[in-house]
């Protein structure tokens, strides 16, 4: 039997809730919480046909809480930890790692779900907030991670996930689902 | 069996020109204005453009161009009156912008069939330009909607007012669903899109997202292709009329809304300012582009083309 992976917490990622990505400036996290108190408040005209008044109230108490959180420095660094994220203003990149020198746009042609993981994490970026943005189950990720190959989905759709998590981690979404899916080819 | 979307309008590939399109779905919210003046702004740097005025029923195109009524319209073209829509193509005063009316006033030019429809598309896609720009009319007809899902750059236009955002968004859902019926590939996928189409519908569908995640459940091995769809659709917000500054973060509430509540991955093209100078230059059936160059309306025009052109957007706003 393999290792079982402990579910991290459960709650909203707060950064998705502000629009922001991990390791956001104090600044960024200000400017995200005026426009989010904006988006939701009453009467806003972006928000006010789409969302019935008590999902707006939802969504401002989602906001408040997550600012809260996010503007506390000493709430933040805890937050971020028991997330897996890195504090803001740590190096981008902590330790030296090849896959993680990857640039942007330029993919490998083989890509496993341990270099994907390097990029993610070397980015500051976790599992969940992929997870949450995307709305790709957390457990499809970890699989993906974990190159556990039989439990993965039919390939047009995890495709699809593939995309999704390079956007994400800034990678070009093609070439990469490419050079996962052809290592995958090789091992089914 | 009707034809989807994507089988009636094919993409064709021999070409590099691009079809852009300005919808709304409420009227008088400024399209005319904003096709006929990024039109203008276009030729000006160098494009070979036609301005197709979609607006079948209520055609003003030629109008804020300084034109008189052209002798050849689109409905001559639509009643087979002539064979080719070159031949309804009209000069304007300004070297590249070329106009393919909409006025006539036919009654039945505003229900046309949709073969009819299909003729126009294929020919407006035959085009030896650089840009087609259509204007679209007002509301959410499958004509306006599959004017707007066969473009290369889908504009939307609001005004910083309640009924055209609600437009707006009805005009955004509308044109998805569409796309999204075009796409389903099983019958019980094509009902899950009816129900989201029909607001009293039991089944509680009120966005793409809950359409998605229903279909996710019910008919799991469609929801790809659906997600295919949204992801593809990805309108560009210009907020026009703006008179103040909380007027021009509306682009970015609204692009954020999309993305939240909708699921869609709309972006902010750019705004225009209320001025005094537009409508001083449409009384005198005139472009303010040309009338009044250096007005900031004008500058925003300028702008917002260039924008569009190299497909930037204004950021998220914080």
């Amino acid at each position: 039997m393999g290792t079982v992976t402990e579910p991290p917490p459960e709650g909203p990622d707060l950064y998705a809730v502000l629009g922001l990505e991990p390791r956001a400036s104090r600044e960024q996290v200000e400017r995200a919480y005026r426009f989010c108190l904006g988006l939701y408040g009453e009467g806003s005209l972006a928000t006010y046909s789409l969302l019935e008044p008590a999902e707006a109230e939802e969504q401002r108490v989602r906001v408040r809480q997550a600012y809260e959180v996010l503007a506390d420095e000493q709430r933040r660094r805890a937050y971020d930890e028991s997330h897996g994220f890195l504090p803001p203003d740590s190096p981008v990149l902590p330790f030296p790692s090849s896959a993680a020198a990857v640039p942007a746009g330029d993919v490998p042609a083989i890509l496993s779900g341990a270099d994907l993981s390097r990029i993610r994490e070397a980015r500051g970026i976790s599992l969940r907030h992929i997870a949450a943005v995307t709305k790709i189950g957390l457990r499809f990720l970890e699989y993906i991670e974990q190159d556990r190959f039989d439990f993965l989905p039919a390939p047009v759709y995890l495709r699809g996930f593939l995309q999704e998590y390079a956007r994400l981690v800034g990678l070009d979404p093609r070439r990469a689902a490419d050079a996962y899916m052809g290592r995958l080819a090789g091992k089914k | 069996m009707a034809l989807s979307v994507s089988e009636a309008f094919p993409v064709a590939a021999h070409t590099r020109r691009q079809i852009w399109s300005i919808g709304g779905g409420k009227g008088g919210i400024g399209k005319s204005l904003l096709a006929a003046s990024v039109g203008w702004q276009l030729a000006r740097m160098g494009r070979q453009v036609v301005l197709v005025d979609a607006d079948l029923g209520g055609a003003n195109l030629h109008t804020c161009l300084g034109l008189p009524m052209p002798q050849r319209t689109l409905a001559d073209f639509i009643q087979r009156r002539v064979s080719s829509i070159e031949e309804v193509v009209t000069e304007t005063a300004a070297p590249g912008l070329r106009l393919v009316s909409g006025a006539g006033d036919l009654l039945s030019a505003a229900n046309i069939r949709h073969l009819q429809k299909v003729r126009v598309m294929n020919q407006v896609r035959a085009l030896d330009v650089d840009v087609v720009l259509i204007d679209l009319g007002a509301g959410t007809s499958y004509n306006i909607l599959d004017f707007f899902l066969l473009s290369d750059v889908s504009i939307l236009a609001v005004v910083p007012e309640p009924t055209s955002i609600e437009n707006g968004y009805r005009f955004i859902k509308s044109a998805l669903y569409r796309r999204m019926r075009a796409a389903a590939t099983t019958d019980a996928t094509r009902r899950l899109v009816e129900a989201a189409l029909d607001p009293k519908s039991p089944l509680g569908i009120r966005t793409p997202v809950d359409l998605v995640a229903r279909v996710e459940a019910e008919d799991p091995g469609s929801a790809q292709a659906l997600r295919r769809e949204v992801a593809a659709f990805q309108p560009r917000f210009v907020v026009n009329e703006v008179r103040e500054e909380s007027d021009v973060a509306i682009g970015h509430q609204l692009v954020a809304a999309c993305a939240r509540h909708l699921g869609v991955r709309a972006s902010y093209a750019g705004f225009v300012h209320h001025d005094d100078a537009v409508w001083q230059a449409v009384r005198r059936r005139r472009l303010f582009m040309a009338d009044a160059p250096t007005s900031r309306a004008a500058e925003e025009i300028r702008q917002l083309t260039r924008g569009l052109v190299k497909g930037e957007s204004l950021g998220n706003g914080y």
